[in-house]
């Protein structure tokens, strides 16, 4: 009886619940990843020098991307707006600020999607999975982008490129 | 309120074991004087059937959980019983990006078999047995939030189209491991655990299981369970039948079979 004593201390003790939470390693809702390539070799990959992104919302006010700074480098990974079916972002080439005042090019992009909620795990509950349904870069005078293409058009994880752009 | 249940059911435990180790003093002079008479001890066989308090008490004090269990179990040999629990039980799970609620009943049917070797007199149990259980069940997405550790820029995107998925089933096999202790004449006290391994399940599409009546809280990495009851139960004696002499232990201490 003593040792049936100890045992149900033993069980009374041992009742938490463990936490359930979403490990980072969980692959949930996805950016969008374009890669910048060369438009005289289109196999080699192309830095774009002192690139900077901003989204572009419905109102056609610009907002700040989490986690976006000025860098060259030859990708970039944008945040989708799961709450429309087409996100725009402003990407500059040689961004910088002299003085207050922004230079360096914007090009404007459109990408166009249908959005999926897809079941995760009990921790992380849903993640959304876009589509992509059309690329486009917007004319302007003085493009530095010239081309693009959708290379994976299901957005579920970022090491792949979804999206390549020529430059 | 969760860990206040809890104690209350700890302390309800303690009690238990303490009253039947009080009881095992009182009765050690009856035991001797039966053993000398060499008369074989007439122990009862019946139908025991019972409620289970800890469900019960989680309905009194837990806010997410209503639910109740019956069980009984009819004793066919010296130390073999068929036993089965029938039980309903609704539970809300929330989390930051998912809410949902299960409801269903379920059934479990096996075999306790007695491990213990009670002093003449006394029929107390510690019991291993074997469940098949199965449930049927609903559950119903309440609301999501999409998990975006990138949401900062576009905002938190929430789903409130509440959804229930209906005819979920489950299969499952247990392991059950009690004791149960008669405090007053044929009614028992007793506690078991018991741990669970899914055997099949209907899940919902695009969404999973969460919680399982009867089989409990899933997990996402096993298919394994557990569970635990506190039980009050009451024996209809229907015949008695004598322990023959060789099952009767010589030793003065009991022991336990393990």
């Amino acid at each position: 009886m003593k040792k049936i004593a100890l045992l149900s201390f033993l069980l009374i003790f041992t009742a938490c619940e463990p936490d359930d939470i979403c490990s980072e390693n969980t692959q949930t809702t996805s950016r969008l990843v374009i890669e910048f390539f060369d438009i005289g070799a289109l196999e080699n990959p192309k830095t774009v020098a002192g690139l900077f992104a901003l989204g572009i919302n419905s109102d056609g006010n610009e907002v700040a991307i989490y986690g976006e700074n000025v860098a060259s480098r030859s990708k970039i990974e944008l945040p989708l707006n799961g709450a429309q079916n087409q996100t725009q972002f402003k990407l500059y080439k040689n961004y910088d600020v002299v003085n207050d005042v922004i230079e360096g090019n914007p090009d404007i992009i459109t990408v166009a999607y249908t959005t999926s909620s897809v079941y995760v795990s009990r921790a992380c509950g849903y993640k959304n999975v876009y589509s992509i349904q059309g690329f486009s870069i917007e004319t302007d005078t003085d493009l530095w982008m010239i081309n693009g293409e959708i290379v994976i058009d299901e957005v579920t994880n970022e090491n792949e490129t979804h999206v390549k752009i020529f430059h | 309120m969760k860990p206040m249940s809890r104690y209350s059911i700890s302390i309800l435990c303690l009690l238990m074991t303490v009253s039947s180790l009080f009881a095992q003093k009182d009765e050690e002079q009856t035991a001797d004087a039966i053993k000398i008479d060499s008369i074989g001890f007439q122990e009862k066989y019946g139908l025991r059937f019972g409620i289970d308090l800890s469900r019960l008490g989680r309905t009194a004090f837990e806010t997410d959980y209503s639910g109740f269990e019956v069980n009984a179990d009819y004793r066919l040999g010296r130390r073999l019983y068929v036993a089965g629990e029938l039980g309903f039980e609704e539970k809300s799970n929330k989390t930051n990006y998912l809410e949902t609620s299960a409801k269903g009943g379920y059934f479990k049917a096996g075999v306790d078999f007695n491990l213990y070797n009670n002093w003449l007199g006394m029929e107390n149990l510690i019991t291993s047995g074997l469940r098949v259980g199965i449930s049927s069940f609903s559950q119903t997405r309440e609301r999501f939030t999409i998990y975006d550790t990138n949401s900062q820029t576009w905002g938190e995107l929430q789903n409130n189209d509440r959804e229930e998925f209906s005819d979920l089933s489950a299969a499952w096999a247990e392991l059950i491991f009690g004791i149960k202790a008669e405090v007053l004449n044929n009614v028992f006290l007793g506690f078991n655990v018991q741990i669970k391994a899914r055997l099949s399940e209907k899940s919902p599409s695009n969404f999973e299981n969460i919680f399982i009546p009867g089989f409990g809280r899933t997990y996402d990495s096993s298919k394994v369970g557990t569970g635990f009851s506190y039980t009050l139960s009451y024996l209809l004696p229907i015949y008695k039948k004598a322990r023959s002499k060789k099952e009767i232990p010589d030793e003065t201490e009991p022991t336990i079979e393990n």
